[in-house]
């Protein structure tokens, strides 16, 4: 072997970087440091985790199962008497569960105030149409306190909230229409749905007032304000309805 | 994989070539080199899981540990330096495999089989310095000694390398 200078012999040690591992065993033995072992750890500081038995496993299961079995009969139950109320009128035994699901359902899609209250009465005044339809006299005067008691919130809402949605207003007025058609005028008379036809009517001229009308409209309106005035808010309304198709 | 995993992973691929290199050029066979690093790293993770924030300088942490590993492979396998330069050759024969003799010529495979005859003491800090770049202080406070002595033993550790191979 020939004489090596230092500085040949610190080169050639320097050479010696290129000794590597084999990448798949470094890349294998990383993997099992940090995954097999870290799981083995994990076994060894829960030893209380190897303690559970048999018997506490299956109780587990039929203590979740018992839960799960209880929780879809009481759901069923629910969804049964749903589904079932809604052929309810009032007066029926589930006719609250009706209105419950009702009231649901308007929080859940966000549909509040007004037109929501609306909607309620339109209801009572189609389960007071379905009352007379199929003859069910018991349940009459239920389906009319229903609509009086809706009648005087959505009165209250009116007052405090007047609204210019013009179609809001007309839903109104065909509910009343329809629940004048079915009842007559000793309904219409009562307190409840006369304010009713007040509010909507009062609320509708002075919609009308604010925008352009035909000659023929004009003259409509005055005859509006003349029944307004005798009191006699459903012929006003039924004008109004026809002064909105002129 | 949580954070402890991660930052070893980090120390793992930091330090895998250097502790993998360390030992190989002591124990001068890869399937030995490959079982004692697979133990510095077990032993490392143990120890990092269980007191991570003790652990100032991990690589000095796990090339302590490889130290200790050497040496308890020796005395397992009642292989004593005395016997490995007895047996060198044959020791030295059994690591080479086809990717070294593809990267390293014939001179540097000569210092390579040198550096197994060396005094352990040599030989770290031969390895340290000019194939981990560690300085001269830093190999003090691994040895726990003074800065001048580890330069002494350097230069002595290259000299008796170069009589090593004059002797091959």
């Amino acid at each position: 072997m020939t004489s090596k200078t230092e500085k040949q012999l610190i080169e050639q040690i320097i050479a010696l970087k290129e000794i590597k591992p084999r990448k798949e065993w470094a890349v294998l033995l990383k993997s099992q440091i940090l995954i097999e072992k870290r799981v083995e750890a994990n076994v060894i500081n829960q030893p209380e985790a190897k303690s559970v038995g048999i018997l506490d496993i299956l109780s587990s299961i039929f203590f979740q199962r018992k839960l799960a079995y209880s929780f879809a009969v009481v759901l069923l139950m629910i969804l049964g008497a749903f589904g079932f109320a809604q052929n309810t009128v009032p007066g029926d035994l589930l006719f609250p569960v009706k209105k419950i699901a009702e009231q649901s359902q308007a929080a859940l899609t966000g549909h509040t105030g007004i037109k929501q209250n609306v909607v309620f009465l339109n209801n009572r005044i189609n389960d007071l149409v379905q009352v007379t339809r199929e003859g069910k006299d018991n349940n009459v005067s239920s389906a009319i306190n229903e609509i009086k008691a809706n009648a005087t919130e959505l009165v209250k809402d009116l007052k405090d909230n007047p609204t210019s949605d013009s179609q809001t207003l007309k839903d109104i007025a065909v509910g009343l229409k329809t629940l004048a058609t079915v009842s007559g005028t000793d309904l219409t008379n009562s307190p409840g749905i006369e304010d009713l036809y007040q509010t909507v009517v009062q609320q509708q001229i002075g919609e009308l007032e604010k925008v352009t009308l035909t000659d023929g409209q004009k003259v409509t309106l005055e005859e509006i304000k003349n029944l307004y005035d005798q009191e006699k808010y459903t012929d006003a309304l039924e004008e109004i309805l026809l002064i909105n198709q002129q | 994989m949580d954070r402890l995993s991660e930052q070893f992973g980090e120390i793992y691929d930091q330090n895998i070539d250097k502790i993998y290199r360390f030992v190989y050029l002591k124990v001068n066979s890869q399937e030995i080199a490959e079982d004692i690093t697979s133990r510095v790293f077990m032993k490392g993770w143990e120890a990092f899981q269980m007191k991570s924030s003790d652990i100032k300088n991990p690589s000095a942490f796990l090339y302590q540990i490889a130290r200790n590993s050497v040496v308890d492979h020796y005395r397992d396998k009642d292989r004593t330096k005395t016997v490995s330069v007895d047996s060198g050759l044959e020791i030295a024969d059994s690591g080479i495999d086809a990717h070294e003799k593809a990267v390293l010529s014939a001179d540097v495979m000569t210092v390579k089989e040198a550096i197994t005859k060396l005094k352990k003491e040599h030989q770290d800090i031969i390895i340290w310095h000019y194939l981990d770049d560690m300085p001269i202080t830093d190999i003090a406070k691994l040895l726990g000694k003074p800065a001048g002595t580890i330069r002494v033993a350097m230069h002595r550790g290259l000299k008796a390398l170069k009589e090593i191979i004059q002797e091959a």
